[in-house]
């Protein structure tokens, strides 16, 4: 077994192609990822105000809904159809429109409606002007009403004066609603397990590779197919250990990703789906007889196992189907576990659910690696050796 | 690839040797047609119901008064909101959070009533668990409104009982009102959102990587070199009689994914058919030109796979499907056009999500042509390469 790992080490620090997803992988996309969507919130989306009352009233109304985080007014257009320009020409997101009467009716005690359409191309920006509007309409309508009630009454003016109920609201986990906090932890462990599957796809092709150009396999130096894979994983993981713990545990410290659970629990917790990504590997061998077949058979995957890893889509959501599909990926259990430890701060006893089906999965993803390997890897590298 | 047996010359059988090659091996088979075919299907499916309903949360009640219970039968009969769990405490809820069972909860403190009849101003606190963005927004909103509402009702009570009657109350309430008009997209379909953008992008990267592949093997087993003998050492006939084949079979695909997503997925076409299949027509040469130009530059199956590959996979975070270009750092922003995608992606929105004139998307429609002529700076490059074929393990 060790005279497999010592092979197997020297055959894979002279592949360039499995140290490239070995080294860039793990340690360069996480970064980029992260600096992509590191700027978190948007901010300042532009719009246009229809303005057809001009007075104190609605200007206060503008100037307010420009005061938001999320809204920037760019200026003022004379009609719908001026302010319809502006958004076909992408110069702005959203048109605010004030009707003729609107601060005639805030003064006739009557409700005065504004209507703001909005282009609908990214969801993130709808929210924003959705937020915005809505804190304007409450200041606003507080304000007013606090006025009105000590006009008409005032003997509710002591009951009324301010927020007879404050509301607050927690944002849990991902405490800044940042969209970076929210998708980057679960690509983490995705990137992980791809990494682990590419690279371990690649060895197989490059195994079957060489025994057809150099007549070398490191299967014929240990008699258990079993050993050898414990031996090559074993020596993978040696190569991961530094990429892991950077993947894990400095990615999110320097991109300030929320960070509540226990580092070792953590690690803890992802070594079976690490198993399992091993296993899962050792049967894609099977079907990769050549080294950058990998590449179209697999990358397109990574898009699935996002979208099944309930953190775009809830899992309770899903159809049957897909929810089993969902079940049987070990990024699935790694991504639902990694993320409720790391922002919720859980503990692996509350995540024991996901860490029991990790190692299920490992085992189950073993078994079936052992298969490819015994009956689909080994002789068809047997049949090139003996051609 | 091992000899094939058609030998002559010339152009068609440039064709037919490169549609045999298809035929002939499983792993172009998966990519030009599993992965798609599987891809369309998966995500509108998944995404069928368009939002999420029935988000599983909890509500705490400290207070069990009447009022109390009033607000839970009002929370819980709200449509988007699925109350599951009743837990007694705070650090009950929040455990049921970390466990996944919910994704959020509404807290009555103690002596809620009490205090609010008193005008000691309590506060009800509501929290979502933001790590879950999409089903943690429909809880927030639906939060909210509980909320608004509650307090809403309250004052209105209170004012009532001051003496001014009721008829006036309702606008005081409410004195001002900016109603949101999502254009488009009333509904707020989330699934929209990801499969106009998603599928594309995947078939993107489907081009990407077979027309590297399809290249690479070509050059990793020296039978380029045949090749350029059957093109009578023309590239441009070469590489035409190679890609068209597959340009064929993407068109058929692309053509399947718009009458799918438009036609029998209902996603909006607010425009002209026309110039959407014109844009997802051009977008397949415009890839096919950027992975050849990959393929000009680093001659070599793995190395210009593997960037395809990672521009590929990439294209979906720097492409600004869901973040915004102008948010995003400028130094990576611009990398957003550097892909075709991006330029599919603005194309629809004008034309099928928007439907507004095409003058407004002609530049998309030029980026394209500039992607299909962006390998023709380095043909020659390549044609070197045909001729000698290398390959380092």
């Amino acid at each position: 077994m060790f005279a497999v790992y010592c092979r197997e080490f020297k055959m894979v620090t002279h592949d360039v192609g499995i140290i490239l997803f070995f080294m860039f992988l793990p340690l360069a996309y996480p970064i980029i990822y992260s600096l992509i969507y590191n700027p978190e919130l948007v901010k300042d989306v532009s719009m246009v105000v229809v303005d057809h009352d001009r007075t104190a009233l609605s200007r206060e109304l503008v100037r307010k809904m420009d005061a938001c985080d999320q809204a920037h007014v760019i200026g003022y257009a004379t009609d719908l159809g001026d302010a319809r320009r502006a958004i076909d020409s992408h110069k702005a997101y959203a048109i605010l429109e004030i009707p003729e009467g609107f601060a005639r009716k805030v003064g006739r005690n009557e409700a005065s409606n504004a209507v703001m359409y909005c282009e609908m191309s990214l969801l993130l920006r709808y929210r924003g002007f959705l937020v915005a509007s809505t804190n304007v309409m409450q200041e606003f309508s507080s304000e007013l009403m606090t006025e009105n009630i000590d006009r008409i009454a005032p003997l509710a003016e002591t009951i009324a004066t301010g927020d007879l109920l404050p509301v607050h609201n927690v944002s849990m986990g991902n405490i800044r609603n940042g969209f970076d906090s929210f998708i980057m932890p679960g690509v983490l462990i995705l990137i992980l397990q791809q990494c682990i599957v590419l690279a371990v796809g690649m060895a197989g092709g490059a195994q079957r590779e060489s025994m057809r150009l150099t007549g070398y396999c490191s299967d014929n130096l240990a008699p258990s197919v079993f050993l050898t894979m414990v031996a090559q994983m074993l020596c993978y993981l040696t190569i991961l250990v530094i990429p892991i713990i950077f993947m894990l545990h400095y990615v999110p410290l320097i991109f300030r990703f929320p960070m509540a659970g226990d580092a070792l629990e953590i690690f803890a917790f992802i070594l079976p789906m690490i198993f399992a990504s091993f296993g899962l590997g050792f049967a894609f061998q099977s079907v990769v007889t050549e080294r950058e077949t990998v590449f179209v058979l697999w990358v397109a995957t990574s898009l699935v196992f996002l979208l099944l890893s309930g953190l775009i889509w809830p899992m309770y959501d899903m159809l049957p189907v897909w929810r089993w599909l969902a079940g049987i990926c070990p990024s699935t259990w790694g991504v639902e576990g990694f993320v409720k430890m790391n922002a919720n701060g859980a503990s692996l006893s509350q995540v024991s659910g996901p860490y029991l089906n990790l190692w299920i999965l490992a085992v189950v993803w073993w078994v079936l690696g052992y298969c490819s390997r015994r009956w689909v890897v080994r002789p068809a590298l047997m049949k090139l050796s003996s051609k | 690839m091992k000899e094939i047996r058609i030998a002559d010359r010339g152009f068609r059988a440039i064709m037919l040797r490169s549609l045999v090659q298809i035929v002939r091996r499983p792993v172009y088979w998966t990519g030009f047609f599993i992965f798609p075919l599987f891809m369309f299907l998966f995500l509108t499916t998944m995404l069928e119901k368009g939002l999420p309903t029935r988000v599983p949360a909890a509500i705490v009640d400290r207070d069990g008064t009447s009022l109390s219970r009033e607000i839970t039968q009002n929370l819980g009969g709200m449509q988007m909101v699925d109350l599951k769990y009743t837990p007694n405490s705070f650090s009950e809820a929040r455990h049921l959070m970390q466990k996944g069972e919910i994704y959020g909860y509404f807290l009555i403190p103690e002596n809620f009533k009490a205090d609010l009849l008193a005008g000691r101003k309590p506060v009800i606190t509501f929290y979502t668990n933001m790590t879950y963005f999409v089903p943690a927004s429909m809880l927030f909103k639906t939060f909210k409104a509980t909320a608004v509402y509650t307090k809403a009702g309250i004052v209105m009570e209170v004012v009532q009982s001051a003496g001014v009657d009721a008829e006036s109350l309702s606008s005081m309430m409410m004195p001002v009102n900016i109603a949101a008009r999502p254009i488009g997209n009333p509904q707020l379909n989330y699934g929209i959102y990801i499969a106009n953008s998603f599928v594309p992008c995947l078939l993107q990267l489907m081009i990407f990587l077979m027309t590297a592949f399809s290249l690479g093997q070509e050059l990793k087993y020296g039978t380029s070199r045949r090749l350029m003998q059957m093109a009578d050492g023309s590239i441009f006939k070469a590489l035409a009689g190679k890609l068209l084949p597959q340009t064929v079979i993407w068109w058929v695909i692309v053509f399947f994914m718009t009458a799918w997503l438009y036609r029998y997925s209902h996603y909006p076409m607010h425009g002209s058919w026309g110039w959407m299949l014109l844009s997802e027509f051009m977008f397949v040469p415009a890839c096919q030109g950027f992975a050849l130009f990959v393929v000009c530059v680093l001659p070599n199956l793995r190395l210009s796979l593997s960037v395809c590959a990672l521009i590929g996979i990439l294209s979906f975070s720097i492409a600004a499907f869901s973040f915004p270009v102008p948010s995003m750092y400028p130094a990576m922003g611009i990398f957003s056009y550097i892909v075709p995608i991006r330029y599919n992606f603005l194309i629809y929105i004008d034309q099928a999500l928007n439907g507004i004139d095409v003058a407004y998307s002609r530049m998309w429609f030029v980026a394209y042509i500039i992607f299909m002529l962006l390998p023709f700076t380095l043909l020659w490059r390549l044609k070197r390469d045909m001729n000698n074929p290398v390959y380092v393990p």
